[in-house]
């Protein structure tokens, strides 16, 4: 065997070493999205379970609420469709945020309701639950912004050229909702 | 929680006559030891000028003898006078700013509570502490206290002699407090070394299995001084959210020092380094002013800045 084959035999090797192991780092990247995007759908089903129990608690002493009532189940109707696309979930899911938030203020009109200990308990696991959505966004962005890093980077970008990997958006978060809830005004306790 | 003018009242109504009345101890302790070092160089002087004589030989042992007894008499009026200081001073300090909370001067955060809190993975073999504080603010209880480990090390030199080194792992206050939400999993905030050093290139510095995985967040100057890892990537947000990272940051720069916190099944552990020792009384300058005091009121507040900033006391999750 002459000494031209087999360094070129080796250079063929180191090369396909090298693509392998950015195949397997993008495909790592693609994955870590595609999961945080699933915990993150977790939290909102969390949360569209979580409106019936509001709408049915608040029906009970607020009357006054039905156009604010009737808007939030609609809308939890259309977000559990099937075959949503990513971006349909997100509009509807920051129209549900408005609607809990516009209901939850209110709410401030009603002292009864407000000291109804079921309410209560539903005020603090909306909480909890905003709170990890809030969560499972930055974790979402993080992972987004890590895989654009990755796929755009030579020589990783010939290699998520051929796979035909694509730029993927961070979400937009809104300037009101990066101020976290005002929890104060929302939830006075005792 | 008192105010600094209440202090400053309580200073003059109780604490001064209690510091006053502690100065004589505090001037027989610095005496005692400077008699003890004039006896030790007498025994010195008179075991050089003897020049091997059996005379000076028993004279130099005998003074020897009494320099011993006489330091060991210092060293024990200095423990009955910083006793005094706690008892008098300290625990009145602590009483202006809560009369509720629980000071024990001899206890310190428990050895379990230290591994519970997994900041300081490496195995101790000297542990040492004081000034344990408990009690609660609002709706969080605490405990705090001061507390030193360190690890030996032994080396041998070329001619076989054994010598100990001893490093610190932590020294400072230790503080831990219950936390206001939920946590699964374990999540550490630790000085950022390799990134102050190496900048970008110190975060491939930065990966440490045994500890999770390396999360990076949104905020630039956060990032700076802390490296976070958690076993959870959402869980890790959920704890750290923008308000929190800046608390931390704001806690950092308020007391200039390195900060360790880590966020473990209900509690969050703050370890704060501190090189000096705290809550103790000095010895060789006059123990009345009211500047120490100040000092070490605020040290006790160390606690209550955490809880402020930290809001610990929002308690509008499902944890109550």
């Amino acid at each position: 065997m002459n000494t031209t084959l087999l360094i070129l035999i080796a250079a063929l090797v180191i090369l396909s070493l090298i693509f392998i192991s950015i195949y397997n780092g993008l495909i790592r990247r693609r994955n870590e999205v595609d999961n945080a995007f699933g915990g993150m759908d977790v939290q909102l089903k969390k949360r569209y379970d979580l409106i019936p129990n509001l709408v049915a608690s608040v029906k009970e002493y607020a009357q006054h609420e039905k156009e604010l009532l009737s808007k939030l189940t609609a809308l939890r109707a259309s977000a559990l469709k099937p075959d949503l696309s990513v971006d349909e979930k997100i509009s509807l899911d920051n129209q549900i945020s408005g609607a809990i938030k516009n209901m939850l203020i209110s709410v401030e009109n009603y002292p009864e309701l407000k000291a109804n200990e079921n309410f209560i308990f539903l005020q603090r696991s909306l909480n909890e639950v905003e709170s990890q959505i809030s969560a499972a966004r930055r974790t979402f962005n993080a992972v987004v912004t890590d895989y654009n890093n990755g796929i755009q980077v030579f020589p990783n970008s010939i290699v998520a050229g051929m796979m035909g990997m694509k730029r993927k958006e961070v979400f937009v978060i809104s300037e009101a909702e990066r101020e976290n809830v005002d929890v104060s005004k929302m939830f006075k306790q005792g | 929680m008192k105010s600094a003018d209440s202090l400053q009242e309580i200073y003059h109504s109780k604490l001064s006559p209690a510091l006053q009345s502690l100065e004589s101890t505090r001037k027989e302790v610095v005496k005692r030891f400077l008699l003890s070092v004039l006896i030790l160089l007498l025994g010195a002087a008179s075991f050089i000028l003897g020049q091997g004589s059996s005379w000076a030989f028993v004279t130099g042992l005998s003074i020897a003898i009494l320099a011993f007894v006489s330091f060991w008499s210092a060293i024990r009026k200095h423990d009955s006078y910083k006793q005094a200081f706690k008892n008098n001073v300290v625990r009145k300090i602590i009483e202006c700013i809560d009369p509720d909370w629980q000071y024990h001067p001899e206890s310190c955060i428990s050895e379990n509570e230290y591994v519970e809190s997994g900041l300081f993975p490496r195995r101790w073999d000297r542990y040492n502490g004081d000034d344990l504080i408990s009690g609660v603010i609002d709706k969080t209880d605490f405990r705090l206290s001061e507390l030193h480990t360190q690890y030996k090390t032994v080396s041998v030199d070329s001619k076989g002699r054994r010598s100990e080194q001893w490093h610190t792992i932590f020294k400072g206050l230790f503080v831990h407090a219950d936390f206001n939400k939920e946590i699964k999993g374990e999540t550490f905030v630790l000085p950022d070394l390799a990134e102050r050093l190496f900048g970008k290139w110190g975060q491939k510095l930065q990966r440490d299995a045994s500890r999770g995985q390396l999360i990076k967040l949104e905020n630039n100057e956060f990032e700076k001084y802390f490296v976070v890892y958690s076993d959870d990537q959402v869980e890790a947000r959920y704890i750290l959210t923008p308000k929190i990272m800046e608390a931390i940051l704001n806690i950092r720069k308020r007391f200039n020092t390195e900060i360790y916190l880590s966020f473990v099944g209900t509690r969050v552990y703050v370890a704060m380094s501190f090189t000096r020792d705290l809550f103790e009384p000095r010895l060789y300058r006059s123990g009345v002013r009211y500047s120490d005091i100040e000092q070490m009121y605020y040290q006790f507040n160390t606690i209550s800045v955490i809880i402020n900033e930290m809001n610990l006391n929002t308690r509008i999750w499902t944890k109550e």
